[in-house]
């Protein structure tokens, strides 16, 4: 009997010790999230999870403005970004002796997090075979641009652009900051501007978002600085930071949806120097010349003076990086 | 532009978003804040001899001066380069007086 009882008291054991291991983290409705269900596994199952192809019938201007936006494309953005993926893999974590990547077969979520944070976050709602996936389409799509297959190219583009920074992500998954004083976001409802009922097979509920149009939305990704929460701090965009630290103290009141979406009249076509209209609104730069003659001892010089005043009137640094 | 520290420690920047946490320095315009240069552009001069002394003459009394702000998402004009804003006048000086 006791040669049985040992294993039992031992599996015992071990199931009260796994009960511990999958105690969910705090937090009332964590688990009524579109993040909280199942791990996606494909990047087609991530994609479908946040599929927000259902909000174009209703929203068809703010979804053909949010398609010319980088928004739309974001681990891809012109391909530089899926190449600096890339980079951030050959020159990083694969240099980085503690980081358990020797090739980039041995990424997992955790290290593309980096860069996922802000152009995938909802990559977090992934297995690792989703991160592999991702590597793996990134370097076919690349060696197919380098051996000239445009036709090749274009299908792991595709693949790539599934997956990007859209309705559901401003909307839902990253529309409530302050989950434990504000409640989690509800896995069946949008946040935006108004509450009631939402003309949507899955999405049947509205709610009035308290940050949607606020710069905290867009400072989860548009940057404080190095990112402490992760294993190898990054800073990409340092924006919010900018707003935060300099505009706010020199008197700015404004928004980051006031400028990039109201005034611009951009509306989701969220754009920054590239676009005519936020370049002009962003700086002026007006120059002064005086010529005059320069006098030494012995030789007059002609010259002009140049004075050139350039005024940032966005609300953070230029550029940022 | 602001600078960023490379891994956060050191003088080296660092250009790839994995290896940039910290600013070494920042260039980039303020927000709400006048940024303002000064640039001093000489006439070209013609120096000949004359009599045994040099004498030096203004090639030309006007000169096209031109301001470009370049943004250089790279670092190079190689790279991409943006120009923001742009700014073009002839300059003139007088040709009388002593």
């Amino acid at each position: 009997m006791k040669k049985i009882f040992y294993p039992l008291a031992a599996l015992m054991l071990l199931v009260t010790g796994c009960a511990f291991c999958w105690a969910a983290p705090p937090g009332v409705g964590r688990d009524q999230t579109l993040a909280a269900q199942p791990k996606a596994n494909s990047i087609a199952e991530l994609a479908a999870r946040y599929d927000s192809s259902s909000c174009i019938e209703c929203h068809q201007q703010a979804h053909d403005e949010w398609a010319k936006s980088i928004h739309a494309r974001s681990i891809f953005g012109t391909g530089r970004t899926a190449l600096t993926f890339k980079t951030a893999i050959v020159n990083g974590a694969m240099e980085w002796p503690s980081s358990e990547v020797k090739t980039p077969k041995d990424i997992k979520v955790e290290h593309l997090m980096g860069c996922a944070k802000c152009h995938l976050p909802q990559l977090a709602d992934a297995t690792d075979k989703v991160a592999q996936e991702i590597v793996t389409t990134i370097w076919d799509w690349d060696a197919a641009l380098k051996k000239e297959d445009f036709d090749k190219a274009e299908k792991f583009e595709k693949t790539l652009t599934s997956l990007n920074i859209n309705c559901l992500i401003c909307h839902n998954r990253n529309a409530i900051t302050h989950k434990w004083s504000e409640g989690y976001p509800k896995k069946d409802t949008v946040y935006g501007s108004k509450s009631g009922e939402h003309m949507d097979g899955k999405f049947t509920k509205m709610a009035k978002g308290q940050i949607v149009s606020e710069s905290i939305l867009c400072g989860q990704c548009h940057g404080l600085g190095p990112n402490f929460d992760q294993e190898n701090p990054t800073q990409c965009a340092t924006a919010y930071g900018s707003y935060l630290m300099a505009y706010v103290p020199e008197g700015g009141n404004k928004t980051c949806q006031q400028c990039h979406m109201k005034e611009s009249k951009l509306g989701h076509d969220m754009q920054s120097y590239r676009s005519k209209v936020m370049a002009e609104k962003a700086v002026d730069m007006h120059v002064v010349t005086n010529s005059v003659y320069w006098r030494d001892n012995a030789t007059i010089r002609p010259k002009t003076s140049v004075r050139v005043e350039l005024t940032n009137h966005a609300g953070h640094g230029i550029p940022d990086g | 532009m602001p600078v960023p520290q490379q891994m956060g420690k050191g003088d080296r920047m660092g250009r790839g978003p994995y290896e940039k946490s910290g600013l070494l320095e920042d260039t980039s315009l303020p927000p709400l804040r006048t940024i303002t240069q000064s640039y001093d552009i000489f006439f070209p001069v013609k120096v000949e001899e004359k009599d045994g002394k040099k004498v030096s003459t203004i090639a030309s009394d006007s000169m096209d001066v031109e301001v470009k702000l370049w943004y250089l998402p790279y670092g190079t004009m190689d790279d991409d380069p943006f120009l923001w804003k742009e700014f073009k006048k002839t300059v003139k000086i007088s040709t009388s007086g002593k």
